[in-house]
Formats: structure tokens, sequence, C-alpha cells
């Protein structure tokens, strides 16, 4: 790295050509976290996501399927689709998330069998949000992940990984615990690619789109001595099955958004979740129904 | 190095606290043939700051600081004429910007330190003063543009030594008391995440090896007021000069701290008027100092 970008700063190097070099120099660490902040501009590795189909558009989402309704609050959106299949849009994990909002949303979503939860173009933001919306999902306390840091300045001066948990919501809150479809695409980042890492262990879970960004290092602030900052990876976060989700989490089934579907407003992605939902709501209906009238043609032995 | 507090260092804390109290207790039940003013300063300090904490950035950052303190200085009970107790608290903020002047660190600190000084009288109307000193520290230094360890806690509970210098004289036909009053913590404990553990760990429950052994080589703090009381009547106007120098280095994370402030305050001694106490006209004043 030294050999190839030290030779290109010279004594005629400006102000911008040197962040410039510098941040094409950061892009070789291939991580979404990396940034060079300077007074005229920030520097950001965007390959992992701009090198695949985005998989999203938001008009589409607003125009055909929620008719610019639905209701949005705390950062998420939202609506029940085809009157029966729930749908939450979450964009961004920036926002603290309210436990009211949460107890409001899924209050008034209680009658629908089946949930979507779209997480696609979801470039993450405080990954406390995972827990505090992964326990409205859980009966019981669960394997978050493992999470550990530099340990020193050496290269391989890490910390043992420190396995941590989430737990299930009091007992006053209102949470859901029926199938949840999660829709994905490479735009899922950081916060939000550890939330379907998480989310991919609850056996009531489907993941549908595409594989996530990725990001699953949490990112660490410094300077450097003209007064620029850095920020990079310093603390990797593993799943609870101690596996790294740096470059991604493939979901259980991949869709893909079709351009030529999306002219005529359709969402490839959202149908097939669509579809998804509404087949496991009819499961879960006959599976009703036959538990129902096995129930009442058991004959009842009286008690001696 | 990173371990417990010892039981040994809790005894010696301990020991040191039940003879304070002990010694303040006692005061209760005072003879009143000796009276004990208690010499209460309130202070402003105004000055300069150098920061460096690797935790958050490897640049020095320079500024302002200012800080308001208190000092309640009282000759003990138990040994009046030799042994004084002094609690100290203050109350510090700073601002200083990197060299660049692209980002700015804010510095928050409390202190609280009680400490008891055998006292000797010299001649040429020098006194000298040293003894043990307990003290607890919290803050924080804060630079917002680190988006996941934007602020680097402190915490430190510390015993040492602290000493103070006194000499009366006149400038003029004004009273004035010159002294230095220096103090280092010398063994105790202190807070430290490790090099880039982010405090997001230490939320999700990583508790371990946050508490670290303070002793000169790890943790060295000296805080030094060189000023004058002058005693105009009933009140006293102190100025000073404070260094106050801190440095840590554990888990290769390097802090300093150099602040240089003037100081500016107003002193003044009391009487408690308890309903139990009658003092004699006789009755002997001593000083804290």
């Amino acid at each position: 790295m030294y050999r190839e970008y030290s030779p290109r700063v010279t004594d005629e190097t400006n102000v911008v050509e040197l962040f410039d070099i510098c941040a094409e120099m950061l892009d070789e660490l291939r991580d979404g976290h990396v940034n060079l902040v300077s007074p005229f501009a920030t520097s950001y590795y965007k390959k992992w996501w701009s090198d695949y189909p985005q998989n999203f558009d938001s008009r589409l989402l607003d125009e055909y399927y929620l008719h610019f309704g639905g209701y949005t609050r705390g950062g998420f959106t939202y609506a029940i689709l085809n009157d029966s299949i729930a749908y939450v849009r979450y964009p961004s994990f920036a926002s603290t998330v309210s436990e009211t909002t949460l107890d409001w949303m899924l209050l008034l979503l209680r009658d629908c069998p089946t949930m979507i939860f779209d997480i696609r173009d979801n470039g993450g933001g405080a990954i406390s949000n995972v827990g505090t919306i992964v326990s409205r999902f859980i009966t019981e306390r669960i394997g978050g992940g493992y999470i550990c840091h530099k340990s020193g300045p050496g290269h391989g001066d890490f910390s043992e990984p420190y396995a941590y948990y989430f737990d299930p919501a009091d007992a006053n809150r209102i949470s859901w615990h029926k199938p949840i479809v999660l829709l994905t695409n490479r735009s899922t980042f950081s916060a939000a690619n550890n939330f379907a890492s998480v989310m991919k262990l609850l056996p009531q879970v489907t993941l549908i789109g595409d594989r996530t960004g990725g990001g699953a290092g949490m990112p660490f602030g410094s300077e450097l001595t003209c007064g620029w900052a850095v920020r990079f990876s310093a603390s990797p976060v593993y799943d609870a099955k101690m596996q790294l989700t740096e470059f991604g989490v493939d979901p259980h089934i991949f869709v893909d958004l079709d351009p030529e579907a999306a002219l005529d407003g359709h969402d490839t992605m959202l149908d097939a979740a669509l579809t998804y939902a509404t087949q496991l709501a009819e499961e879960q209906s006959t599976l009703r129904t036959s538990s129902t009238q096995a129930a009442e043609s058991t004959p009842v032995t009286p008690a001696r | 190095m990173s371990f417990p507090v010892s039981r040994g260092f809790s005894k010696l804390l301990a020991t040191l606290a039940a003879i304070f109290c002990a010694a303040s207790a006692s005061a209760d039940n005072s003879a009143d043939t000796i009276v004990r003013p208690v010499t209460a300063a309130y202070t402003l300090e105004i000055g300069s700051s150098h920061l460096c904490d690797t935790y958050l950035t490897p640049l020095h950052y320079s500024g302002w600081a200012t800080a308001l303190g208190y000092e309640r200085s009282q000759a003990l009970k138990f040994a009046p004429a030799t042994w004084t107790g002094v609690l100290d608290a203050r109350l510090k903020a700073g601002r200083t910007l990197n060299p660049a002047h692209t980002a700015a660190m804010w510095d928050i600190d409390f202190h609280i330190a009680v400490s008891m000084l055998r006292r000797w009288q010299l001649p040429g109307a020098v006194s000298l003063a040293i003894g043990p000193c307990l003290e607890g520290r919290v803050g924080a230094l804060s630079l917002m543009r680190n988006g996941n360890n934007p602020v680097s806690a402190r915490a430190a509970i510390t015993a040492g030594i602290t000493a103070r210098a006194t000499w009366k004289t006149q400038l003029g036909r004004l009273p004035i008391t010159m002294f230095t009053r220096p103090s280092m913590p010398l063994i105790g404990a202190f807070f430290s995440p490790d090099y880039d553990e982010l405090y997001y760990e230490i939320w999700l429950g990583n508790r371990a090896g946050l508490v670290h052994c303070a002793w000169p080589g790890s943790y060295f703090h000296l805080d030094n007021l060189l000023g004058a009381d002058l005693h105009f009547g009933a009140t006293t106007l102190r100025i000073g000069y404070r260094l106050d120098l801190r440095s840590s280095k554990v888990a290769d994370i390097t802090t300093r701290t150099t602040a240089h402030t003037f100081v500016l305050g107003i002193c003044s001694d009391w009487i408690s008027l308890r309903s139990r106490a009658t003092h004699t006209p006789d009755a002997a004043i001593l000083q804290a100092y």
C-alpha cells in the first residue's frame, strides 16, 4: 500500500488531490464503514451496493402498494396489504425506536396472520435498536451474537468474543410471534445487516430478497494530523453461530426486482413476499381448522 | 495491568475514612475552651487547557478551561493545634480545538477530596503541613465527531498525599498569607475501557478489565495551587495560579491533561453557633492554618 500510494503524493499535490488519494487508498479496505471526513468532502466505499441491482424503488412501493397511504411514526411506515398481510417498512436504524410506537403498530396490525418486514435500503444506524425490535418477536432469551474489539495496536490484537443476548419484551408490551417475512437487498447494511442475521435465526422468520450488504464491524473514529476525521471498523460482530456476517446475510429465497415489471407497477420482490406470506397464512388457517376439528372429534374420557 | 481493587487497598481507604469521620464526629462534642473556625473558600478559575486522549484522537487539543471550587478547612478536634481537615471540591469545564481547528473537544470533570494534614510551625511565620488524602473523580472528554466513541469517560478513587506550606507576611499594612498546596495520588483504582473497546460493548454487559490499579506509573496527577490570601478585615481575597497535570497510560491508551488557571476567590472564617456550645471568653481560637 505504501509503495503504491506514497509516490503519488508530491510537493505539488494539493489538498483535494491528497484527499482523493487517501480516499482511494482507504477503498482498498472494501469496507462501507470506512470514511475520510474533511471540511469539503466525505469519502466512502460504495461497491458493496453499487455493483449489484438496487432491488428497491420507493416510488413503486408508495404509489402501487401503499397508495401514498399507511401510517408513519417513529421511523416505521406500516399498513395492511391485500386486506390481510401486515406490512412494515423500516428504512433506517438511525433514530431511537420508541416502545410506544412499537406497541401501537403491533396493536393495529394484530389481526393479520403474517407480517412482511421490509428493510431494503436500510443503511443501518443505532445497533441498540436491533434488540428493541427483536424483543417483540421472541418468547425467550436468544443469543444475539458475539462482539470483540481491538485490544492493542498489533495487527492481531483482538479481545475474546463476548456473547450477548436479547430478552423478550416486558409482558405489558405488545409482541408478535406469528410468521414474518423479512425483505432484504444489497443496501441492507450495518445495523440492518445485524438485524437480518439475528432475525434469520428465529424459526418463524423467512428472509426473501437479495443478500444483505454486510458491514458487521462496529466503526471507531479517530483523526489524522491534518484535522480530517477517519472512521474504520474496529469491533467485529459475529452472529449467534459465530459466523462473520461482514459480507452479508443470504436470504432463504432469492428474488430480484424485475425492472420491466416495475414499469407496470409491480415490485416483484414484494409480490413474492406477499405470495409467500399469503401461503403461510392459509397454512396456518388450515392447521388451526384441523386442530379444532381433531379436538372436537376426540372422545372425552370421563374423570374417574 | 488490570485487576480488581485489592482488599488491602479497601482496608486503607476504610481506615482513612474512619479516621476522618471520627475526627469530624469528635468535633461535635468539642470542648468549649477551644474554638475552631471553619475557613471556607469559594473560587473561580479561568485559564488554558491542553488535552490528549488517544482513545478519541492522537492529536493534542488546546483551548480554555474554567472551574468553580470550594474548599473547607478546619482544625481537627482530636489535635486542633497540629492537625487540619480539608474538604476540597471542584467542577471543571473546558473546550479545546485540534491544531487544524476542525473539531472541538469538551472536558467536564468533578473531583472531591478529603485530607488530614499534620502541621508544623516553623520559624519566620512559616508553617508546613502534610498528610493523607482521599480523592474521588468523575468526568469525561467528549469529541462528538467520533460516531461510536464520542466520549472518553473518567472515574477514579485514589489515596495519596497532600501538603501545604504557608508564609504569613505583610504587604505594606495588608496582612497576606502566601501558600502552595500540592497533592498527588499514590494508589487507587481508575476506569478505562480497553484499547478500541466501544461503550456499546460495555453496555451489552462486557465489564471485564475496566478497573485498573492506579499508581504514579499508570495514573499520575499533580495538582498544585500557588496563591496568596489577602486579608481585608473579615473577608479574604484569594488569588493564585493552579497547575493541574494529569496523565494515564493503560491498555495502550494514553491520556494527558494540562491546565494552567488563574484563581480568584473569596475566603471567610465562620464559627458554628450551636445551642450546646458555650464558648468562654477566654477560649483559644485555633485556625486551620
